[in-house]
């Protein structure tokens, strides 16, 4: 690994925020564990297992801070270096968008669009294909789904599927 | 005497036509995923899981044993032809496999891989026979204790053997141990971490989180690469392997079968170790080792027969312990639950049509592999050229579909995209998601066992030790947590240490 992608004390060193987050998670389950009841040896409670999960979570998560600020680490930009990073960017975008119109434009209306997106944008696919592809897949799906299956797919505030 | 009834029973309903149709439907669609790069057998499982509420538990259950088995076969397809592995247990199988199809000895490359993971997947089903009664009679006096130690073993293996730090390994099973503890508690019905949620008073399911972790996590880390094909587009002849290829990898899948058989029956174990130690002992064992990595039809049979044997091994645990060794059984043990069964070592004397249908199933699905893999390869090799660019559209949308046919709850598709998204970052910060998700399944019984332990005990922790099945599983766990601080165990580690995503 080179000089620049291997750093031990650099803000930017990915292994030292993955611990650093593992840590953050075990004090808020030792914290949750805590806030249920841990009951006693004889009778545990609701957080007891909890509460010790969150106990070994820090140990774990502190093994990995001190190997990252001892041995160093990658830093975020060399793990994702020649990469085309923009492409996961556009599916998660996606996605979260799809996400959002699900409930309210139900799954035809949102999902052929998801297929547009996702066609046209990472990876373009000819027009010609796309339109097919995402107007007929979604609809196939639903006509399965919802005449031979007889699940019941949302259909929004238009009462679309 | 006794066994050969119940396998008459088990054929009897296997052979249903409807059982038939599910066992096709199955290894077909295993095939399919095992062929086609970037979905494995775990997307397609959770995807199909719903689907299994529609028939009677042994068809489902059928079916989803026919995905996994049958992936095994198709993986090799990619892994010889593309030299890229449909499915990690067939990582192997690329290294001499597609040096033999560049050599024009795709055919016999192709029809030892089918041959192999044939033998091997029928004397798995033999074992699986006549080990998993005799495991179940003795299982029956396991106590809580046991099954706490048990399950400890299974995480920890799995994290030895997980690629990369062993700190993050362990830091992503405790993770998999709390979101499977979300939801009400089993013994006081307080709900915990649900943040005033209604839809995770029930916990967080399975399916979001698998389809989420392993199947949109998938996709994000395909499409940031351009996924190159190098398809062999020669003719595929002589599939059926030369004299000399036979007694070339005979002994190899001899080997492979039955240390596969036995890496599958552990806890953590799985196809894609036992294909990597069947590789790495038949280079160590050959006279010319050097052949190996140059098309050597050694590493091909040796690995195939491994993973598939493996495969067969794994539903021992499963069956007679109710406990899922690996991310695939934990999904199986899913299918068997939402039928209101529950694996274990009653099952077989409770249920026996079940069981010995399962089993039976798999003998005609093995058939039924042979005939898809080999008479009918070519259909397969044009399914390889679809572009990714086109597939992976279809793999989101089918993920969504299935996450909610699973449940028919919105909320559901938010928890896999949320997943999904995190798996990516998990993937791209070395942090394998196989732990998280076996501590997910195992978390809500490891703590329940272990409640139980102590209210037995009265809050003795010596019952752990005590009990001998118990302590010798937690002796091992501890040598394991222990053993990578030791400069020999960490190398052996480093060695077989892999990506057990699938």
């Amino acid at each position: 690994m080179s000089n620049d992608s291997d750093v031990k004390f650099r803000l930017n060193n990915s292994e030292l925020w993955g611990g650093l987050i593992g840590l953050a998670l075990g004090g808020f389950v030792i914290w949750s564990g805590l806030k249920l009841k841990l009951g006693t040896i004889n009778d545990p409670g609701a957080g007891y297992v909890m509460f010790y999960t969150g106990i070994l979570m820090c140990v774990f998560a502190a093994a990995i801070i001190i190997a990252a600020l001892s041995e160093g680490g990658p830093t975020f930009g060399s793990r994702w270096q020649n990469t085309r990073w923009t492409k996961p960017v556009i599916v998660i975008v996606c996605l979260a968008a799809f996400a959002f119109a699900l409930n309210p434009l139900g799954f035809l209306l949102s999902s052929i669009p998801l297929m547009v997106l996702l066609l046209r944008l990472v990876d373009p696919v000819r027009w010609q294909l796309t339109i097919p592809i995402a107007l007929l897949v979604p609809l196939g799906m639903w006509w399965i789904l919802k005449r031979l299956l007889l699940i019941q797919l949302p259909s929004g505030i238009f009462e679309i599927g | 005497m006794d066994t050969l009834i119940n396998v008459a029973h088990g054929f009897g309903v296997a052979l249903q036509p409807i059982n038939l149709i599910y066992c096709f439907i199955g290894v077909f669609i295993g095939t399919l995923v095992g062929v086609l790069p970037g979905i494995g057998p775990i997307s397609a499982m959770s995807l199909l899981l719903p689907i299994t509420l529609s028939g009677t538990p042994e068809s489902g259950i059928i079916m989803m044993a026919g995905i996994y088995y049958g992936s095994m076969y198709g993986g090799s397809t990619t892994s010889i032809l593309v030299n890229i592995p449909g499915e990690a247990a067939s990582v192997v199988t690329c290294i001499d496999g597609h040096q033999m199809a560049k050599q024009g000895r795709a055919g016999p490359a192709l029809g030892i891989a089918a041959f192999g993971s044939f033998i091997a997947g029928t004397f798995a089903l033999i074992a699986l026979m006549l080990v998993a009664p005799k495991l179940a009679s003795v299982a029956i006096a396991f106590g809580p204790a046991e099954y706490f130690s048990l399950m400890v073993l299974g995480v920890v293996v799995l994290t030895f053997l997980t690629q990369g730090s062993m700190a993050k390994a362990l830091l992503m099973a405790c993770t998999g141990v709390v979101l499977g503890l979300i939801g009400l508690d089993s013994i006081t019905a307080q709900p915990r971490l649900t943040f005033g949620r209604i839809e995770l008073i029930d916990g967080i399911g399975l399916v979001p989180v698998v389809m989420g972790l392993f199947g949109v996590a998938e996709v994000l880390l395909n499409t940031e690469q351009i996924i190159k094909r190098d398809i062999i587009n020669t003719k595929i002849t002589h599939l059926l392997p030369s004299r000399a290829d036979w007694k070339a990898s005979a002994g190899p899948m001899s080997r492979g079968t039955i240390m596969g058989f036995l890496l599958g029956i552990l806890p953590g174990g799985g196809a894609v170790i036992s294909s990597f130690a069947s590789y790495a002992l038949e280079k160590r064992l050959s006279k010319t080792p050097e052949r190996f990595g140059n098309g050597a039809i050694e590493g091909v049979g040796g690995p195939e027969a491994a993973n598939n044997a493996a495969a067969g091994g794994a539903f021992i645990p499963l069956m007679t312990l109710g406990i899922p060794p690996n991310v695939v059984m934990a999904l199986l043990l899913g299918a068997f639950v939402i039928h209101g069964l529950q694996p274990g070592p009653l099952m077989i004397t409770q249920n026996p049509g079940l069981f010995w249908g399962i089993v039976a199933s798999m003998y005609i699905g093995n058939l039924m592999l042979l005939v898809l893999n080999l008479p009918l390869i070519g259909m397969w090799v044009q399914l390889l050229k679809l572009p990714y660019n086109i597939l992976f559209p279809l793999i989101i949308l089918f993920t969504i579909i299935g996450v909610y046919c699973s449940s028919n709850n919105v909320f559901d598709v938010y928890v896999m995209i949320a997943f999904g998204i995190i798996g990516y970052f998990m993937r791209k910060l070395g942090y394998e998601p196989a732990p998280l998700v076996l501590a997910f399944v195992l978390g809500p019984m490891l703590e329940n066992n272990l409640r139980k332990s102590l209210i037995l005990s009265q809050g003795d922790l010596m019952t752990f030790v005590e009990r001998p099945i118990s302590a010798a599983c937690l002796l091992v766990a501890v040598v394991l947590l222990v053993g990578p601080l030791l400069p020999a165990l960490r190398k052996k580690r480093e060695l077989v240490a892999l990506d057990e995503e699938a």
